[in-house]
């Protein structure tokens, strides 16, 4: 008996091995680039990470300022932004999970809800300054930031509400039925504890998104921030972390820019790591229920 | 069977409703409130108005920038000076505002070349990755990828920006361009392909591991080994899809604004610089001269227009033609989801 | 079982006449009659996909909520037609409760999950609400097994305990008709005795139909047995007769398990 593809399958097993290693090596390289990047973050901002850095005001023309006002800025524009889009996301997932329907009414609205969510944020951005700034007449401020900010969670939550009640076993919910619940009991008592888990998970990556933001923030909640702290008004500017990580690295008047910029980044990685684990803890809860 | 069971006690009233038993200190009434029923009642409708909010924002959006971008060809209520023509901004490679000229195509082709350099990147590994955590991977290293997943897309732009600024940017311009400044397409696109290949990633993923057993097992059966399975049968077989994932990557790579305006240099006037520079090689020179977007020039030029000007109306229409973009995207990955099914 | 010779003494409960049913444009029952009385427990065999189990949610109109569905003929409970316009379906479900086949009890306490129907119904005083529970679990004869562990997961029972928690629960809303869908097909044999041991009690105060592909199940249970076939109904009698002398030949095959 010849073996007249002996070659052929030699060179297969090369071509197999090789495209093994190929594979290993691109997924490595990605986990590379992911330690890289970290670690080169952190390492610049460590040497700047101290009490003083994180409150005390920052300084326009001087060295030595601080990100006080922009770190509270950052998490007072995210909670108001979710409090603001919670309740409508919430609202247009439950719509659609369970009174839209299966037909071309819900296939228009999940259209609608991915546009949305894949409209570029500096659209938005645009959007917001016509409205909110220039309109309403907001100028630049927390109230235009957090109004425009929504614009941006309100998608995101809307799809994690309805997939989170989609998956609600369907036996729970006609248990709810055959004992004479209303349908809004039934969402209430029974649909919506059940996805809770899942929704905060999305409400979480939504914050740390929120909070990476800076497109729609500069063109809203302005490059500036108030002169007192702490400032809750809502009718003044609001300069976020990322939007000062962003202004004084282009803007170039101060001498410590880079130091004050590599702090910024740093104080921000070590925040969204922080909403990483919680969103792990979260999905590992989901995870043992459903087992 | 009728004449078995007689229908006489048909229209006989029932048997009463059964009280609680007698040790029950109050036989409750199993009756809804009215204020249960008019809240059951009701919040159809709320939640309807959510969800109406929703597709009007979209209509806004679109309403807002169509009005403002259009003020920049006709003359309307609060122009403040002579509006340009469409030709003057679409058909022509000269952006010099100051002196009335608006031609935003260095723009747009800055946008397509700096994500198109990004997907020529982020698609392949993109892909290449997806197929190594759906069917080549050991558990622990797929758990890994998927966290390193979710923190990269976790990032946000200004950081990636940063860290192209600071670290990248010096490293390449002393690596091949003797320390000579390294903006341009090629860091940009770079940077957007680290940011999209999440994206890719997740739905290929996907796209893989929703793909019946069979296939891969009937393919390796007749003797083809395990690349051979995938090249031949699974990345074929998961080919819309795939296409899918990268287009999804291209939408959020075109949008993308912070971290690509501060590593690309922001030069408007980059096709006339390219054709200059003769100094390098036709690659280099279009990897490392500095450039500029639709989304770069925004952040770069809005804070300095006033409104009401023909500068920053064709702004507004810049920002337009960028959301149309992203909107045919869309669309086209419903095709081919259609197609996924036909 | 009832004594063919004694005739019955208990009224009507339900009476179904010349129904249909549709799934969207699919019929599933075609022209079903069939009388149901008070204080009786029902069986109704056949084999699977004949259109048991939609037969049943008819009573209670549960598959309204997910499914486009289309009735025509008469059902009637207590001689009103509950398939009128004017019927309030969130009632009917009060009055006609329900146990499904796989047990459902909800990811909460033993007794948050017997209060849940009180609970709908703006009961909210406390010792009512005690009583009612410990009155519903005495009548699914599970009291004594989780009295001291009502706050308790319900999710960490045994199966045949989780399906006598659904039973209770459905009691505590105080039903006149209890609707059960093979509630033990998912149980062992011994969760599975207990179950018709509660049957043949909790049918002393109320109506029960009984979906099952248990044909010595519907015999031990039932006092009356209808048989259907491919959405037809092709005979009902009291049980003692359909096991014993069937008047059509079809049944008598499905019984002894000559069935193709
Ligand atoms: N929600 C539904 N939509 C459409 N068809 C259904 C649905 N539920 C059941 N059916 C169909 O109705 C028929 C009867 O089903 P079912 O009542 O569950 O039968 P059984 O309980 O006797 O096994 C089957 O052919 C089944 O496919
Ligand atoms: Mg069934």
């Amino acid at each position: 008996m010849d073996t007249p593809d002996f070659k052929v399958r030699t060179r297969a097993k090369l071509a197999d091995r090789t495209m093994h290693a190929v594979l290993w090596l691109v997924a490595l390289t990605f986990v590379g680039v992911l330690l890289v990047f970290v670690g080169a973050i952190l390492k610049q901002g460590w040497p700047e990470l101290n009490l003083h850095f994180l409150t005390s005001m920052p300084k326009t023309l001087d060295a030595g300022g601080g990100i006080a006002p922009e770190l509270l800025n950052s998490l007072y524009l995210v909670a108001i932004s979710l409090i603001l889009a919670l309740p409508i996301g919430v609202g247009a997932g439950i719509y659609m999970a369970e009174y839209a329907g299966q037909g071309r009414a819900l296939r228009f609205f999940r259209l609608c809800v991915e546009t949305l969510a894949a409209t570029p944020s500096i659209v938005l951005a645009l959007f917001g300054m016509i409205l909110f700034v220039q309109m309403m007449g907001w100028s630049f401020s927390i109230r235009s930031g957090a109004f425009t900010l929504a614009l941006l969670n309100v998608p995101v939550i809307t799809r994690v509400t309805e997939e989170s009640l989609r998956a609600v076993p369907r036996e729970l919910i006609e248990a709810s039925y055959g004992l004479g619940a209303t349908k809004l009991q039934t969402i209430l008592k029974v649909a919506l504890p059940y996805a809770a888990t899942g929704i905060l998970t999305g409400v979480v990556l939504t914050a740390g998104r929120a909070f990476g933001e800076s497109a729609i923030l500069v063109f809203t909640a302005g490059t500036n921030t108030s002169d007192k702290f702490p400032d809750f008004r809502l009718s003044v500017p609001g300069e976020t972390l990322s939007v000062h990580l962003w202004y004084v690295t282009s803007d170039g008047t101060l001498p410590d820019a880079s130091q004050i910029a590599a702090g910024t980044a740093a104080v921000m990685i070590l925040v969204l790591l922080v909403l990483n684990l919680l969103v792990r803890l979260l999905d590992r809860a989901i995870r043992r229920r459903t087992r | 069977m009728d004449d078995l069971l007689p229908a006489t006690t048909l229209d006989a009233p029932g048997p009463p409703a059964q009280a609680g038993p007698a040790r029950l200190r109050t036989a409750p009434l199993f009756r809804h409130s009215r204020l249960n029923r008019l809240a059951d009642r009701g919040t159809r409708f709320v939640l309807l108005a959510c969800t109406l909010l929703v597709v009007g924002l979209i209509g806004g959006i679109l309403y807002f920038l169509a009005i403002r971008g259009a003020a920049a060809f006709i003359p309307m209520a609060g122009n403040t000076d002579k509006v340009a023509t469409f030709r003057q901004v679409f058909l022509s490679t000269n952006w010099d505002p100051g002196d009335g000229h608006f031609g935003i195509l260095p723009f747009v082709a800055g946008t397509f070349a700096v994500t198109g350099l990004a997907l020529l990147i982020a698609a392949p590994t993109g892909v290449l990755a997806g197929v190594f955590i759906a069917k080549v991977a050991p558990p622990w290293m797929r758990t890994l990828m998927r966290q390193v997943m979710d923190l990269l897309v976790g990032i946000p732009s200004v950081v990636y920006g940063i860290f192209g600024l600071t670290v990248i940017l010096p490293l390449v311009g002393h690596a091949w361009l003797a320390d000579a400044p390294a903006a341009g397409f090629g860091v940009s696109a770079a940077i957007l392909a680290v940011m999209i290949v999440p994206t890719i990633v997740s739905l290929a993923t996907d796209a893989f591991e929703s793909l019946p057993a069979s296939l891969d097992e009937g393919s390796q059966a007749l003797g083809s080994t395990r690349w051979q399975s995938i090249w031949r049968v699974l990345i074929p077989a998961a080919r819309p899809r795939l296409l899918t994932a990268c287009v999804l990557g291209l939408g959020r790579a075109i949008g993308e604004a912070m971290a690509v305006q501060m590593v690309i240099g922001n030069n408007p006037q980059w096709i006339l610089l390219m054709r200059q520079a003769t100094d390098q090689t036709p690659v280099l020179r279009f990897l490392f001269t500095p450039a500029a977007t639709l989304t770069t020039e925004l952040v770069q030029e809005l804070p300095n227009t006033a409104a009401g000007s023909t500068w920053n109306n064709v702004l507004f229409a810049m920002g337009l033609l960028l959301y149309l973009i992203t909107m045919l995207l869309i669309l086209a990955t419903r095709r081919l989801g259609r197609q996924e099914h036909a | 079982m009832l004594n063919p010779q004694i005739p019955e003494t208990k009224p009507v409960k339900l009476a179904v006449r010349g129904m249909n049913f549709w799934y969207g444009e699919k019929k599933i029952l075609h022209d079903l009659s069939m009388d149901i009385h008070a204080e009786r427990a029902t069986a109704i065999i056949g084999p699977s996909g004949c259109g048991k189990s939609t037969f049943l949610k008819c009573f209670n109109r549960i598959h309204e909520v997910s499914s486009q569905v289309r009735v025509t003929g008469d059902m009637l409970m207590d001689g009103v037609d509950i398939n009128r316009g004017g019927i309030d379906q969130v009632d009917l479900r009060r009055r006609v409760g329900m146990v499904f086949q796989k047990p459902n009890p909800f990811p909460r306490s033993i007794y948050e999950n017997v209060a849940f129907g009180p609970r709908l119904f703006g009961v909210r005083d406390r010792a009512t609400l005690d009583d009612l529970v410990e009155d519903a679990l005495r009548k699914a004869a599970l009291w004594d097994e989780v009295k001291d562990r009502l706050k308790d997961s319900a999710t960490g029972m045994s199966g045949g305990q989780q399906q006598r928690l659904c039973i209770a629960r459905a009691l505590a809303v105080h039903p006149e008709v209890l609707l059960m869908d093979e509630p033990c097909s998912a149980l062992d044999p011994i969760a599975t005795s207990k179950i018709e041991e509660l049957i043949f009690e909790l049918k002393d105060s109320l109506t029960i139909v009984i979906v099952t592909h248990n044909m010595q199940q519907a015999a031990r249970v039932s006092d009356y047995t209808a048989f259907f076939w491919l959405g037809k109904m092709v005979e009902m009698d009291l049980t003692e007769r359909i096991f014993t002398t069937p008047r059509e030949r079809m049944t008598e095959d499905y019984i002894t398990g000559r069935f193709g």
